[in-house]
């Protein structure tokens, strides 16, 4: 009877419900931290990125090389390089056609807004996900643990001698369930944070180059 | 390929961290429930009264005294056997003497008278018989004091057992006592106050009286309350021994527990 109850019996032995939300957590948090991963290596990628490409595009190169070396890149550009690149393409495909410079620049206006849109949206991936895990697992815990608990105490009322050792193994399996939620929740909610002030910051950056970007076409129309 | 879209290596690393997770969790979870459960130690606070155990002390007393009287009457028996020997080995001497004496002077007489007799084997006769009679007494004697000190030993031995039987209604007592006994503040280590409480067969309490005062009105108080309180006490059946141990005993009281 000293034998201590090993945690696998536990989940085992816990009731079909208890063992779909155990389920259901494991899945959440295996998916929440293979995006926390995912997210960590693509942000880091396209905020290394974003400023190796700053760094060049303001070293005085030619943009006109630049769009050469990215359009013989075989990768297909992310994050900041992918925004000049819509950019610069609409530019030299107009300028060539129309001589109206306010129409030139709308349209190279509009097509770095689209592609920043599309980077945005390539950057906040999975954070809603995450967001999602975070607030709700711990209330998916606590289900499993109220319905735990809840046999538990319905399996008590059969029992004649109502001992804590009846009751005992059913709340601990009950509040493994709990224990779960939150070890889920956690991660996600502290990479969801991080994560969401990081594309904060790199979407920033995006403007800030776009906005320069276009000065630098206006004056090059103008001109 | 789109670089930001590989999902191998983060499905690796959470597959791995939560592996490694698990272990862990396991690995503790085994080590966890051996909690050491060394059994406090019980403190018990010793409230007693120590009451002087009456009955012990009588039943000493009285064994002792018993002891002592038949020492002194096997001493005085002894006494007074060698004053009898020494005073029939005087009156023997003395007889002889006597006898000497008047067959000296029958002697002389029937020298005188010239009437020559043999001699009278009346003393010698007498001689024998009166050793062998002293003896005899003696004997009687002795075995009279055997039996006496064979009595006073079984008699010891029952008093033991039932000394023994006492202790137990003893220590009930005072539990008793102990139990229904609330010091009063005013009490200090050192009082103590002697109680004489009188029992009847059944064992109910008819009368407590202070002997010996502690010198505190309200310690003294406490004591006798405490006695009266418990009403009745469980005592013997046996009237016998009810009477020699529980008909009248005395309670001491004293605290020595007190920290003051």
């Amino acid at each position: 009877m000293n034998e201590p109850i090993s945690i696998i019996e536990l989940v085992l032995k816990a009731s079909i419900i208890v063992q779909v939300v155990m389920g259901l957590l494991m899945a959440a948090s295996m998916t929440s931290w293979i995006m926390i991963f995912q997210r960590f290596f693509t942000l880091g990628t396209i905020s290394r990125e974003a400023i190796e490409f700053e760094t060049e595009f303001w070293s005085g190169k030619d943009l006109r090389q630049i769009y050469k070396d990215l359009e013989e890149h075989e990768d297909t550009p992310i994050g900041l390089p992918a925004i000049f690149q819509a950019g610069f393409k609409e530019f030299s495909r107009l300028r060539t056609q129309s001589a109206d410079p306010d129409r030139v620049m709308q349209n190279v206006h509009r097509a770095m807004r689209v592609s920043m849109s599309r980077e945005e949206e390539r950057l906040e991936r999975h954070l809603a996900f995450l967001a999602t895990v975070g607030s709700t697992s711990p209330y998916v815990g606590l289900f499993g643990t109220v319905w735990g608990i809840m046999n538990s105490f319905r399996g008590l009322a059969t029992v004649n001698q109502a001992s804590l050792a009846v009751v005992a193994p059913g709340i601990s399996e009950a509040l493994v369930a709990t224990a779960m939620g939150l070890f889920a929740a956690i991660p996600a909610v502290i990479a969801y944070n991080r994560y969401a002030a990081q594309v904060e910051i790199i979407v920033n950056r995006f403007e800030a180059f776009t906005d320069e970007f276009s000065s630098i076409l206006y004056r090059a129309i103008n001109n | 390929m789109d670089r930001s879209t590989s999902y191998i290596l983060p499905s690796f690393l959470a597959a791995a961290f939560h592996a490694l997770v698990i272990v862990a969790l396991l690995l503790n979870w085994q080590r966890t429930p051996e909690v050491d459960v060394t059994p406090v130690e019980k403190y018990y606070i010793d409230a007693a009264i120590v009451s002087e155990n009456p009955y012990k002390a009588k039943a000493r007393k009285v064994a002792a005294a018993r002891e002592k009287s038949r020492q002194q009457r096997i001493a005085a028996e002894k006494q007074a056997a060698a004053q009898r020997a020494r005073e029939a080995q005087a009156r023997k001497e003395k007889a002889r003497e006597q006898e000497a004496a008047r067959e000296a002077a029958e002697a002389a007489a029937k020298k005188k008278q010239v009437e020559q007799t043999a001699p009278d084997t009346a003393p010698a006769q007498d001689e024998a018989s009166s050793p062998d009679s002293i003896d005899e007494t003696e004997r009687v004697r002795m075995e009279q004091s055997l039996a006496l000190a064979v009595m006073d030993e079984q008699e010891y031995r029952r008093a033991v057992t039932d000394d023994e039987k006492a202790m137990a209604y003893v220590a009930q007592i005072r539990k008793e006592i102990v139990q229904n006994w609330s010091r009063p503040p005013s009490a200090r280590n050192g009082m103590q106050a002697l109680l004489k409480v009188h029992l009847v067969p059944t064992g109910e309490v008819v009368d407590v009286a202070v002997i010996e005062s502690s010198g505190n009105d309200a310690f003294d108080r406490s004591a006798t309350q405490a006695v009266e309180k418990a009403r009745r006490f469980t005592v013997p059946t046996d009237s016998r021994q009810f009477e020699r141990n529980f008909r009248e005993f005395e309670v001491l009281f004293r605290p020595e527990d007190l920290r003051l």
